[in-house]
């Protein structure tokens, strides 16, 4: 009996009864549910017209025996609308933003630069307990971000602070969630880099890889019902997308046609990980065919094929109510985080070229300068204003107390259970004896 | 003829046997019967079944919620669902097999009244439906997701115990999945071996953050998951499937809550407590009675229902 409950899990009962249906309309009154003959069955159908009937494809039949070959070779190409030195290519790909907006982008990426530098060196000053860069994959964040509307929904994995440093995400929010002060909207209950913010929404990060891709889908699937015009943006690193999640969130925003954007950072390594280990096929754009997802892969480092990418992706998302899937191609300058060392896997010579040849700031500052748009003198004076600014909002952060250890219990569900205030009660009268073996000068009163 | 006989013969044994229960949805699947209209001779199969050895006991017909109809375990949950698509325009529900009514009935009749983008199936990925369910629960939409054993519960662990139970705790409350329910049938039932039996509330009764529920009864049933529905937390709704069709009991037509985390003291006694939720129940009242009988013991029968957070005061008292 548990093979026939085990059966009925795996048949498709009403594919059988919607096949019996199907001969039915075929050849009225003629046999109902009863067996059909393979032979019969053949005879419904005219011989002029041998094509298969499987529910499951629709495709030809074909005579010679043949594998398809995986093309890792000549993969899918990748998109870009500026060369190495920040020159347009094709003019018609120019995207002919305003100088505004050109700047905003480069000072979104050159003040997220500075925050990484100043925030990875004050984790090895033992000021913040950790910290992850985000060198290199600065045009994979404000490229993106700026091509979609502030009240579209970002989900992250943690290699995104580009995209609130490009919603205006203050400095003092960055640092109150590294240092976990009691500016913390997230009220210090997260590592480093777990940011969220709700008024800009972005989703708060957290530490498991990929379990934003199904959420991401199920928040696009609410949007499409609320005929929001909004579409849900999903960023990945190529490591996250061997998830099993990630294969979910695919296949559930192609049969759901869900107005998402599954952005995937292709930055070459998950830690130590090479993407030869990481994947053998063409990468992951070549995986959004398989679900029936619209693809493209795009140069991660030139900023404005991001943002042409984004932008017509978003349109579309919303418009027809389906998935996009766009691979950024780019390479983690920085080390994963600070509890890594990166030149324990790859050569120095290898980021050194990505760092020097191929860089999105430095494409989107040749850019700038043969437009006029940005002069050396600018860039020392915006170089010290930011670096000013970060130092700021860096001292501040450091001054502030954590907060309040009560904190410990309370969202845990939204009303507090009796067991829970239990225990904070229990921790308040423990502190009240006791109170001069913990550090409580440093906590919120 | 010999042939044609023991065929007949191993027809009927297999109808008797409990292949019934599939036999019956094989003819009645997408025919529109009436989702109210209870189906006949439950008692018939349980009595055949020579494995399951209890007496579901339905409670007296509950007089404060207004007009009841006979309903077993599965037609109560297709109630719940139903009141709860109709009060709240956010509602969907989705899972493997929802769509033309689930592989126990419960959502029979829910599509073609409320919908095709409120009542659909998903692709078969435990892990997908319960991440997309808090997708949707983040937006503020009501999830109701269906993991269609609880036996297949466990590639969805990580969204349930790592992302939906610590979304409000981790974002300082800034987000939070409250509006998800995933309901799933639970439970032995005779026949179901390894993975169409287990009870896998244990694996989740030291999660801070979500809510574990289990009704012994179909009055029961509706009242906790119609609560589950509209806790604010994200909330699992196990449904002893053994009782989906040997439970029958009076159910209010309407909306009515059960609360939360409150245990039932179904009997009062002073001996020994006994402490049990879903089908066992039943199976520790028999054994109340007997021990009273044979022991001349007086046990205090205590439905725990809500799993986590339980009711240490009821049950401690």
């Amino acid at each position: 009996m548990a093979v026939v409950i085990a059966a009925a899990r795996f048949w498709r009962q009403s594919r059988i009864l919607g096949q019996a249906a199907l001969l039915l309309l075929r050849r009225p009154g003629a046999r109902g549910l009863a067996i059909s003959h393979p032979h019969r069955q053949q005879e419904q159908f005219s011989s002029l017209d041998d094509k298969p009937q499987f529910p499951g494809a629709s495709a030809e039949f074909i005579d010679k025996l043949e594998f398809i070959q995986p093309n890792v070779i000549s993969g899918i190409p990748i998109y870009r609308v500026m060369d190495r030195q920040g020159q347009i290519i094709n003019p018609s790909e120019d995207p002919h933003l305003p100088k505004e907006k050109v700047l905003k982008f480069y000072k979104s990426m050159t003040l997220l630069n500075t925050m990484d530098r100043i925030l990875y060196e004050s984790q090895r000053q033992g000021r913040i307990s950790f910290y992850m860069t985000n060198y290199g994959e600065e045009g994979t964040h404000v490229g993106s971000a700026a091509a979609l509307d502030n009240t579209d929904l970002v989900f992250g994995q943690y290699r995104e602070a580009g995209v609130l440093m490009y919603r205006d995400y203050p400095l003092e929010l960055f640092m109150a969630q590294c240092y976990g002060n009691i500016s913390d909207l997230g009220k210090g209950r997260q590592m480093p880099v777990h940011y969220g913010c709700k008024e800009r929404h972005f989703v708060t990060i957290s530490s498991p890889l990929a379990t934003q891709i199904p959420q991401a889908v199920g928040a696009a699937y609410a949007a499409k019902r609320a005929n929001a015009n909004r579409v849900v943006i999903c960023y990945f690193g190529e490591g996250a997308a061997s998830e099993g999640d990630a294969h979910a969130g695919f296949n559930f925003a192609a049969t759901l046609e869900c107005p998402i954007i599954f952005f995937c950072r292709n930055n070459g390594y998950a830690i130590s990980t090479p993407t030869s280990e990481q994947y053998r096929g063409d990468g992951i754009a070549a995986r959004g065919p398989g679900y029936g997802i619209l693809s493209i892969r795009v140069d991660g480092n030139d900023v404005f094929a991001v943002y042409n990418a984004t932008k017509e992706a978003r349109r579309r998302a919303v418009a027809e109510n389906q998935p996009f899937l766009i691979e950024a191609m780019t390479y983690r300058i920085g080390h994963h985080s600070t509890s890594d060392d990166s030149s324990a896997y790859r050569s120095v010579d290898e980021v050194n070229y990505w760092d020097k040849q191929d860089h999105p700031i430095s494409r989107l500052r040749h850019y700038l300068l043969s437009r006029g748009w940005w002069d050396e003198e600018q860039e020392k004076a915006w170089r010290k204003q930011s670096r000013k600014k970060v130092m700021e909002a860096f001292e501040q952060a450091e001054r502030k107390p954590k907060p309040n250890p009560n904190l410990l219990f309370s969202d845990v569900y939204q009303e507090m259970p009796r067991q829970l205030r239990k225990q904070q009660e229990s921790l308040a009268r423990h502190l009240q004896t006791y109170g001069e073996h913990y550090p409580l000068e440093h906590f919120d009163k | 003829m010999a042939a044609v006989a023991s065929a007949a013969r191993w027809l009927f044994s297999l109808r008797a046997a409990g292949a019934e229960g599939h036999w019956r949805r094989l003819c009645g699947a997408g025919l529109a019967r009436g989702f109210l209209h209870p189906t006949v001779t439950g008692e018939d199969a349980a009595q055949r079944r020579q494995v399951a050895h209890f007496t579901f006991q339905p409670d007296p017909e509950p007089r404060e919620y207004g007009q009841t109809q006979k309903m077993n375990l599965f037609q109560s949950i297709t109630s719940a669902l139903d009141n709860s698509l109709a009060k709240d325009p956010t509602a969907v529900i989705f899972g493997e097999d929802v769509a033309f009514g689930g592989v126990f009935r419960c959502t029979v009749g829910l599509r073609d009244k409320y919908g095709k983008d409120r009542v659909f199936n998903t692709p078969l990925c435990e892990q997908g439906i319960v991440g997309f369910g808090i997708g949707i629960a983040v937006t503020g939409a009501t999830a109701i997701a269906e993991i269609q054993f609880a036996d297949y519960i466990f590639p969805a662990f990580d969204q349930i115990v790592n992302e939906a139970a610590k979304y409000r705790y981790r974002s300082g409350d800034l987000f939070n999945c409250g509006s998800l329910t995933i309901r799933s049938p639970w439970g032995c039932v005779g026949h179901g071996a390894l993975y169409h039996s287990q009870s896998p509330e244990a694996f989740f009764a030291h999660c801070p953050g979500i809510k574990v529920v289990i009704p012994r009864s179909p009055f029961q049933a509706k009242g906790l998951l119609l609560s589950c529905i509209e806790d604010k937390n994200p909330c699992i709704f196990f449904e002893p499937k053994i009782l989906y069709r040997a439970a029958v009991e009076q159910v209010p037509v309407e909306s009515y809550n059960i609360p939360l985390s409150q245990a039932e003291v179904i009997q009062e006694g002073s001996d020994v407590t006994l402490v049990a939720w879903g089908t066992q129940v039943h199976v520790i009242r028999e054994v109340a009675s007997m021990a009273k009988e044979k022991l001349g013991v007086s046990c205090e029968i205590i439905d725990l229902r809500t799993i986590i957070p339980w009711d240490v005061d009821t049950v401690c008292k």
